[in-house]
């Protein structure tokens, strides 16, 4: 309620400034309603739309709070940089039933529609704007769709990594001695694991699935929350409200979530989204080494998996099949370096060595 | 600064130095004139003759280091020519005795062992008894004794070895000076067959001198059955007649290499060496073709495109081969456990009940509305054919004119409306095909199949589900798939060796589908022990016909291609072969 | 110092066995059906599956195959067999690890190299172009997919210059190797092929090396960019290097023997963090250019439910990573002279 109470505040602070950009937007619906063309899928997803405009109102709530760190994220182009590519991303997540709307007799948005079967792929062509991949599943609308599957995965997984951190990390860390003794050997070793491998060994046992890989991603990433926090909780354990808490007697549950967590909770978000471009190359990984979604379904790993074959090229001309790898390739690629970018500036702006300096 | 200037100095110069020493002046000349490179994707599992039962095994060792007694003549897979012995056994020529039980053979003199000794019939005897009773499980030793012991393998249910088994081989093969015969428990018709492919000849002395089985009775129980491929001696080491000694098999390079044999007992090979590499992936693969570094190598139907019009490479396409592929539907589905193939489990339009395949109808629907045409198309590059029943076609016992399924979505929902007393039109259904994943043909035979019964009834739903190796197979055999994907490559070529895993109930694959036919049992049976060929090609006959009303699988034969160096000389194709015959090959 | 090594050291087998007992408990997932299939290579065999679980045990239950490893593993040091590296585990690590450590040195040489100099270019130009430039290529060698990078590399310096071919060694060079001819000293070619004089080996092991190396070190450099640009930065604004410069001293030196120095005590520790990493790394890289390290292994094992297999693989890294890890810190405390004299 707070955020959005700000996000209010913020729009009406910055009116003069917003004027433009609400316009800018205004007319593309305007444009989109008139054009007989677009017309019927806006008017089909009411709902795509609306969670649009809720996004596009909450981003520039976001960027326009005045405060020093959004100023400070405002005046360094990188961050600038990958914000406008997140901010992209989320709008071609929302509108994805407009961008690429799913044939009349799909059962599941997520699966990508096919022309035929043949397994050579197809050029860019009016009827696939991006070309179709081995399979004839076509490119364009498995990146539009895979751009929800992309939040999907990282979102799931930064939340079962921070439950898991949050509750071993908080025993760990609040009661200390032999308990957090021996979770922390434990952390030890999940992190004494490749990552790559410890998910590949879960996938292969659980069995070949997007949720599976979301699991396996979650168990390699977990300890690094768990150290997080408990590293957190030593800092603040000590501190005036705590032992003030515990002289008045309230219950160790009571004191870890309502003193503890609250104030700890702030790092460790802004490392879980820095941990979104890893976690969306890991799961690519997955699915180049064939464990990863199912075939046709939307996800950025399998249509690499499926480019696989066709990456080298034919013989005597190597970039024969540029469009099964580049579009793919180009939507990891610009995704996590959004977030790299916005991480790297969370980074420089949070990193208390480097404030002041520039 | 200085140091990391010179040492990137140093970098690059060792780069530059490495392409002019080695790299860019390579034309397309023959490359290594005397060695033929072979690339595969798997690694052979050992390379005992006793022990190896894939294609990557028996491509290296088959007749490259050892030999049978008979081979195959040519293209051919029903006739034979002597190899070590001096003369195809036959009623005529009497080295099959009337009854059609003991077969046997003279063997070559002065054959040599590529340590320089002499083979005799102790040697052969030797190694048919070891390749008998090794008898690991999952192996190949079933194919011997199922003819000459009327067994299927050594061991009770518990584990135990029968000891008496021993003695009964032992009297079933019998030398006498240069000859050798096998008497069977029954007359055995693919008895030829097998023996051109599964009667390899290993070195005795040589073998009991590397601690390999004795020889005697009291040896059998440390030889059957070992826990690992490595507890056997022959392993990784070899000593046959072959036109190639094995060098060595590196485990870590992931290559085998063979050497040319110079006291070979034809005239020796022309090629000195052979190499059988692994690469796992495609795309290397076919780069090293393409450069001139791999002189042959395995390519799927699906990444054909890739090799057509290469300079320098040969796509030799239209080979017939003894593969047949299936689409299997279970009849009595294993829906426990969640089992998350099946839906809801009942016929509600979200799943499908343990016994859906059960009715004909439904199988018959599915058999209609499958798009063979296109499944050829677009799966196959055009290069299959549809199955006519269980025998491949080109196979003794096939019949071009058995009637068979075509596309026809007329009769396709005809059939799916009287299934289950309109039941099944009325609720639908939905469950999943599954392939094992990498498989692109079998996935998109999946997908086809997909769409055709989608297209027939809104409320009928297919999932496509890829699964790895391993699980696939466990979950077909313990019937958890209602319906999926996978080719049967023949163990020898004969009919025998196809309508037994397809239709037999206990077979591999009708045993998984809950399939039971007695009459089908019976006739399988009778047609092994038939020595009349009229007699035996009426009874597959019969078999395809039954195929055909039944119909549990829908069959598609596959054509086979091989991809080479057009420098590669003397391959010739014979559908019975693990890999190319290496000696009378060369390249110029 | 010594107690503090000597309690790391004892944590190496608590999470070496760790390790194993986490895959042991993985397989309660796995049904012994499942398990059994992985030993089957013919699916002609199939029917054989029953009594594959009674050979090996597989349906017992898992504490019991577990106990049962350990024993082999303590009684007799044996790891058991990999279906997959068609040897025993024991001897798949040995004959897999010098390729891969082969791999990792010559990756580590351009990363630290490149990294440091990239790192403190960065620093002393901060917020000019080389600042800018290096970030911006540290950030997207970062976010590009390994394996795109490495089917890119493969596809443009084999596929279409024939450069670097995948593989250890051209098919001439492999043969004469295996010939007899020559002397196997360490397993690392380069080297092995520099004792016994034979350059042409020498120059083709480089060859094969040069296009997982350039993989592995794009992946991987932008971390000991950005720390080293940040640990410089701090530096360069400690007293030291004011007064340093206030001297008048020429700014060459300055950075040179002044920063640098200073800076790179945590870029030192890292290094061998880097090491460990790279370990990671070579699972896609080995595969995608066909070297026969121990990461190929690793996944190819665990793909194909190779359990004795990726056991062994796991306790091994495990091992290493901890070893790199009490590295680091030893080597922080050697430099670092605040940790020194404590």
């Amino acid at each position: 309620m707070g955020l959005l109470s700000a996000a209010v505040r913020g729009v009406q602070v910055n009116r003069t400034r917003l004027l433009p950009l609400a316009g800018i937007v205004a007319a593309c619906f305007a444009a989109a309603l008139v054009l007989p063309a677009t017309r019927d899928r806006v008017l089909r997803y009411p709902l795509a739309i609306a969670e649009f405009i809720l996004l596009a109102l909450f981003v520039i709530a976001f960027w326009t709070i005045p405060s020093d760190f959004t100023r400070r994220m405002r005046r360094n182009p990188l961050s600038v940089a990958g914000f406008s590519i997140i901010v992209l991303f989320v709008a071609i997540a929302a509108l994805a039933p407009i961008l690429a709307p799913p044939p009349a007799t799909s059962r599941d948005a997520y699966l990508i529609p096919q022309e035929g079967f043949s397994s050579d792929p197809k050029p860019p062509q009016v009827r696939h704007p991006f070309g179709t991949t081995e399979g004839q599943y076509d490119i364009y609308y498995g990146i539009i769709w895979g751009t929800r599957t992309a939040f999907r995965v990282s979102i799931t997984v930064i939340a079962i990594s921070v439950v898991i951190g949050l509750f071993l990390g908080g025993i760990s860390g609040y009661y200390g001695g032999r308990l957090d003794e021996i979770i922390m050997r434990l952390t030890d070793v999940f992190l004494a694991f490749p990552g790559l491998v410890l998910a590949v060994v879960v996938v292969a046992v659980l069995g070949r699935s997007l949720d599976n890989v979301m699991i396996a991603i979650a168990i390699v990433n977990w300890p690094v929350y768990a150290r997080l926090l408990r590293g957190d909780i030593l800092g603040i354990r000590s501190r005036d409200f705590v032992e003030a808490a515990r002289a008045l007697g309230g219950n160790d549950f009571r004191i870890i979530f309502r003193h503890i967590i609250p104030n700890a909770i702030y790092p460790f978000l802004v490392f879980g989204s820095l941990d979104v471009g890893l976690i969306v190359l890991t799961a690519a990984a997955l699915s180049f080494l064939g464990l990863g979604a199912e075939v046709g379904y939307a996800d950025w790993g399998m249509l690499i998996n499926l480019s696989r074959n066709w990456i080298l090229g034919a013989p005597g001309n190597p970039f024969a099949y540029w469009y099964v790898v580049i579009f793919p390739g180009a939507a990891i690629f610009l995704f996590v370096l959004g977030w790299n970018l916005l991480g790297d500036a969370f980074r420089d702006i949070l990193d208390p060595r480097l404030r002041g300096s520039s | 600064m200085n140091w990391t200037r010179s040492a990137l100095a140093l970098l690059v110069l060792t780069l530059a130095l490495t392409l002019v020493g080695t790299g860019i002046a390579q034309g397309q000349a023959t490359r290594n004139p005397d060695t033929l490179v072979l690339v595969r994707f798997g690694d052979p599992e050992t390379l005992d003759p006793a022990y190896s039962y894939d294609t990557a095994s028996s491509e290296i060792i088959l007749w490259h280091v050892y030999e049978t007694l008979i081979f195959f003549n040519g293209g051919s897979t029903g006739q034979f020519v002597p190899m070590l012995a001096t003369q195809v056994p036959s009623v005529r020529n009497g080295g099959i005795s009337m009854d059609g039980k003991t077969y046997t053979f003279r063997l070559r003199s002065g054959v040599k062992f590529h340590d320089g000794s002499t083979m005799t019939v102790e040697d052969v005897k030797y190694s048919l008894l070891r390749f008998m009773f090794m008898d690991r499980d999952g192996g190949p030793s079933w194919i011997l004794l199922s003819p000459i012991l009327g067994v299927e393998g050594t061991r009770d249910d518990k584990g135990a070895l029968d000891a008496a088994l021993f003695n009964k081989a032992n009297q079933a093969i019998k030398t006498s000076g240069d000859t050798i015969s096998i008497t069977l428990e029954s007359p055995y018709a693919p008895f030829l067959s097998i023996m051109a492919q599964w009667s390899m000849v290993v070195n005795r002395k040589w073998a009991i001198a590397q601690d390999d089985w004795n020889g005697t009775p009291l040896g059998v129980a440390k030889l059957n059955n070992p826990a690992k491929p490595e507890d056997t001696k022959l392993f990784s080491q070899g000593n046959g007649t072959g036109p190639f000694k094995l060098a060595q098999w590196d485990r870590q390079g992931r290559q085998a290499i063979l050497e040319r044999n110079t006291t070979y007992w034809r005239a020796p090979a022309k090629l000195a060496r052979v190499v059988y590499r692994v690469v796992e992936d495609f795309g290397p693969r076919r780069l090293m073709i393409q450069q001139g570094d791999a002189d042959i190598v395995s390519v799927n139907r699906t990444e054909q495109s890739q090799v057509e019009g290469v300079q320098g490479v040969r796509v030799i396409d239209d080979l017939p081969q003894l593969v047949m592929t299936g689409i299997y539907m279970n009849l009595k589905i294993d829906t426990s456990g969640g089992n998350p193939d099946v839906g809801s489990g009942r016929l509600d339009g979200n799943g499908v009940p343990a016994d859906f395949f059960a009715d004909v109808n439904v199988r018959r629907g599915v058999a209609y509305a499958f798009d063979y045409n296109t499944t050829i198309r677009d799966c196959n590059r055009g290069k299959a054919i549809v199955g006519r029943g269980a025998i491949p076609a080109g196979m003794f016992g096939y019949n071009p004119n058995q009637r068979w399924f075509t596309t026809d979505r007329a009769r396709a929902e005809a059939a799916f409306r009287e299934a289950r007393g309109g039941q099944v039109w009325a609720n639908g259904f939905k469950f999943s095909v599954a392939f094992n994943s990498g498989n692109t043909t079998r996935q998109c035979t999946a997908q086809v199949l997909k769409s055709n019964l989608e297209a027939l009834n809104p409320k009928f739903k297919v999932d496509v589900r890829g699964v790895t190796w391993a699980q696939y197979l466990s979950l077909y055999r313990q019937s958890k798939l209602p319906m999926w994907i996978i080719g049967w490559a023949a163990d020898y070529p004969d009919a025998d060796n196809f309508v037994t895993p397809f239709q037999h109930s206990k077979g591999t694959y009708g045993s998984a589908q809950g399939y039971t036919n007695a009459e089908v049992d019976k006739l399988i049976v009778d047609a092994r022990n038939e020595t009349d060929a009229a007699k035996r090609r009426a009874i597959y006959f019969k078999l395809s016909e039954i195929a055909f009303n039944d119909i549990t699988t829908i069959y598609l034969q596959p054509v086979g291609f091989q991809v080479m160096r057009s420098w590669v000389r003397g391959w010739y194709n014979n559908p019975a072969f693990f890999g190319p015959y290496v000696y009378p090959m060369s390249k110029s | 110092m010594a107690t503090y090594i000597g309690r790391r050291l004892v944590l190496l087998p608590i999470v070496a066995f760790g390790v194993t007992v986490l895959i042991f408990a993985l397989l309660q997932f796995l049904a012994p059906e499942m398990r059994a299939a992985a030993f089957i290579t013919n699916p002609n065999q199939l029917n054989a599956l029953p009594a594959i679980i009674q050979k090996y045990g597989l349906d017992k239950p898992v504490h019991i195959q577990y106990v049962n490893w350990l024993r082999e593993v303590f009684l007799r040091g044996n790891l058991g067999w990999s279906q997959t590296a068609r040897q025993p585990v024991r001897q798949a690590i040995g004959s897999f690890f010098p390729a891969t450590l082969e791999l990792t040195m010559y990756s580590f040489i351009p990363i630290m190299i490149i990294g440091v100099w990239l790192g403190t270019a960065a620093a002393v130009h901060r917020d000019k172009a080389i600042d800018h430039v290096s970030r911006v290529f540290s950030i997207s060698f970062r976010s590009l997919p390994s394996f795109v990078w490495g089917l890119l590399i493969l596809m443009i310096l084999y596929g279409r210059l024939n450069w670097f071919p995948p593989g250890r060694l051209s098919l001439e060079q492999d043969l004469f190797v295996r010939s007899g001819q020559f002397h196997f000293y360490t397993h690392v070619m380069t080297i092995d092929a520099l004792l016994n004089g034979e350059l042409w080996i020498f120059l083709d092991a480089v060859r094969h090396l040069a296009g997982p190396v350039l993989t592995l070190t794009m992946i991987s450099i932008a971390l000991l960019v950005r720390i080293t640009r940040s640990s410089m930065l701090e530096v360069l604004r400690q007293d030291y290097v004011r007064t340093a410069r206030a001297k008048g001293l020429d700014e060459p030196v300055v950075i040179n023997v002044h920063a640098r120095k200073n800076a790179l005590i945590p870029v030192i520790t890292l290094s061998s963090l880097t090491f460990v990493g790279l370990l990671g790394g070579v699972v896609i890289t080995e595969t995608i250019f066909n070297f026969p390290g121990i990461g190929r292994w690793g996944a190819f094992a665990a793909n194909q439910l190779d359990i004795p297999g990726v056991t062994g693989f796991a306790m091994f890294v495990a091992a290493l990573t901890v070893l790199g890890n009490l590295a680091a810190d030893i080597l922080y405390a050697y430099f670092d002279p605040r940790v020194r004299l404590q």
